[in-house]
């Protein structure tokens, strides 16, 4: 028989698990950041101690002087943060305007489904496959080892992504608020600027986030078109740190930590507007 | 002042053709009412005035002017959507400002125009506040102020009463009639509730399937009925529409017979007639149409509404509100014969006797 106790601790057990679970996930998801964040304050000693050490070591900013004074460390972060910023800027401009018109305007048949499909495409492939033919580009226009490649490079991936994601918005806004402005005497341009985007600010503002942190963080092609100091990204630079003869642990982990801080404390500041950029669409896709 | 003309004009959606042939001319401060059910190409109709929508063939004039590829900001005409369509993110007061903005009126006379308006549709004291913060009849008013703050040459009006209760809605529509009365500008207004066509109309279009069934004013779509549709479209409870045959001016169906229509003969007939056009008899007179029993007794308050089998269906009178009668009850029904409308089945047109 099942009675009011035995579901009562039926509950409780089912909670329980799932508490566990969460346990499990979070401390999967903290241990890394915990044990940069540590190391990036041990001396070398420490770093390798078997068994570890967990809490109990003396802190030092021995690394965080030998990567931002000894190595240029804080040049690649400039860069990142150059390159990063200008690759969502350009990719919103482009992309807003792009998904406001897959979104608005009329197409005969099927191509709105078909153009949206092909802008899609393009992320299908794995970015690798575009590498060599990327560095042959860039080459000829004389553009390797500058910031500027890595940018239209970026921009060349997160446009596919950003047009969707504006399409999207843009789709849950009601078009009679646009016609409304255009009967009262505006332009579809001035429908656009004055009424769909001040409405599409939330989308844009996770649209940014998104791209700001793809940016930040993307690795591959940064690697293959920078090579020199003044262009190199804060990924590449670390990685640059494991060298042929000693892997520069202290080092990695303090520019590893100061890299991925910006990232973390952005990400609970906007979480909202995360999880609704990441949901929208469940709805109505 | 502009007259707004339609001239063969068609709007296919694909396959689907919303409108069809369509000629209608609305005169110089007129208030025109589309009226029809949902789906009939009414709205449609309206936005390709606004220019939301391309006509597929066919010419639209506003006076003299074919605007068919005027974009929607030259035809200088104000709309108030169904839906309201206002600036969730700007106050009431830039919400009616907004299309003196884009024009680029000089700040005093925006300021000055603005009060104006918002004082005759009762906002000034909300001018600051945001849409979310205002109930849906004063959402109504700012929609109506941002018509109104410009003298457009055509106002088109949606559907602007439908989402608002039954008082509220009684209310706005003598606002409505009082305000085109005073501001003369030209009306043209969208609705599938055939009271407020009745009671707002110069003119009244009733559409059906794309086209219009029949266009006059109110009394003659009402007392003139010219289509099986618009007899059964118009007036609330409906029509009386009662199949059965003429023969030599005689209507006959199961249990009812009704003369007097000439010498007619229709093998596949209609009759119409209004609730109010029905009379209660007793059972036993000479001269009753039908006798029938009671179906259902319903008091309006000012009068009351009675519903007889006939047949497989019922037929709807309007009594006196002190109507006595009981359900099941057998009543005699003697119908106004100079009031009768008869109806070719085959063609849904009426025919005259």
């Amino acid at each position: 028989m099942a009675t009011r106790a035995w579901h009562r601790t039926r509950e409780a057990i089912f909670r329980m698990l799932a508490y566990a679970v969460m346990a499990i996930a979070l401390f999967i998801t903290t241990f890394p950041v915990y044990w940069l964040a540590t190391n990036s304050f041990k001396l070398d000693i420490d770093i390798f101690a078997v068994p570890p050490v967990w809490f109990e070591f003396s802190p030092t900013l021995k690394h965080y002087e030998a990567a931002f004074i000894g190595q240029p460390f804080l040049i690649y972060a400039l860069n990142s943060l150059i390159i990063a910023v200008a690759t969502t800027i350009v990719s919103l401009i482009f992309g807003t305007m792009a998904g406001y018109a897959l979104a608005r305007f009329h197409y005969p048949g099927r191509w709105r489904y078909q153009i949206s499909f092909w802008i899609l495409s393009t992320r299908m492939m794995p970015p690798i496959v575009t590498i060599i033919p990327l560095f042959i580009f860039f080459n000829f226009f004389n553009l390797l080892n500058t910031r500027l490649a890595v940018v239209v490079a970026y921009t060349a991936f997160n446009l596919p992504f950003v047009t969707w994601m504006m399409k999207s918005y843009f789709q849950d806004l009601p078009p009679e608020l646009e016609e409304a402005a255009m009967v009262d005497g505006d332009t579809r341009w001035g429908a656009f600027v004055r009424v769909a985007l001040p409405l599409a600010r939330p989308g844009i503002v996770a649209t940014a986030i998104f791209s700001l942190i793809l940016a930040w963080n993307e690795f591959l092609l940064a690697l293959i078109l920078t090579q020199t100091d003044r262009s190199m990204t804060l990924p590449v630079g670390i990685s640059g740190r494991v060298t042929q003869y000693t892997t520069h642990w202290g080092e990695i982990s303090a520019a590893g930590f100061l890299a991925s801080l910006p990232i973390i404390i952005f990400a609970l500041i906007v979480q909202r507007h995360l999880v609704r950029g990441m949901s929208f669409g469940a709805v109505k896709g | 002042m502009a007259s707004v003309t339609f001239r063969d004009v068609v709007k296919k959606f694909g396959s689907f053709t919303a409108v069809h042939d369509f000629n209608l001319e609305i005169r110089d401060k007129e208030f025109l009412v589309l009226l029809g059910p949902s789906g009939c190409g009414k709205t449609t109709t309206m936005r390709m005035v606004a220019g939301l929508e391309e006509a597929t063939s066919g010419d639209i004039y506003i006076d003299a002017d074919r605007i068919n590829d005027v974009l929607p900001k030259y035809r200088d005409v104000a709309m108030v959507f169904q839906s309201y369509a206002l600036y969730p993110h700007l106050s009431v007061e830039d919400n009616i400002g907004y299309p003196l903005k884009i024009r680029k009126v000089p700040p005093e006379e925006y300021k000055r125009r603005i009060t104006e308006v918002a004082r005759r549709v009762e906002l000034d004291t909300m001018l600051k506040r945001l849409p979310k913060e205002l109930s849906g009849g004063q959402r109504q008013r700012v929609a109506l102020a941002r018509a109104i703050v410009r003298t457009p040459r055509v106002f088109l009006m949606d559907e602007p009463l439908s989402n608002l209760d039954a008082k509220l809605r009684t209310q706005m529509r003598a606002e409505l009639k009082h305000l085109q009365h005073e501001l003369q500008v030209t009306t043209i207004y969208v609705t599938h509730d055939q009271i407020e066509a009745m009671t707002l109309a110069h003119r009244v279009a009733v559409m059906n399937r794309g086209v219009i069934e029949q266009l006059g004013t109110p009394r003659e779509i009402y007392n003139d009925p010219r289509t099986l549709f618009v007899a059964g479209f118009i007036g609330s409870p409906a029509m009386n529409l009662i199949p059965g045959e003429v023969k030599d001016g005689v209507f006959a169906s199961a249990g009812l017979r009704v003369g007097g229509a000439g010498h007619v003969s229709i093998p596949r007939a209609v009759l119409g007639v209004r609730p109010e056009d029905v009379h209660v008899a007793n059972a036993e007179d000479q001269d009753v149409n039908l006798v029938a029993p009671i179906y259902s007794v319903e008091l309006t308050g000012e009068n009351t509404l009675v519903s007889l089998q006939l047949g497989g269906r019922l037929m709807t009178l309007r009594a006196d509100k002190n109507f006595a009668g009981q359900i099941d009850q057998r009543v005699g029904v003697k119908i106004e014969t100079d009031r009768i409308f008869l109806f070719d089945a085959e063609t849904e047109r009426r025919v005259d006797f």
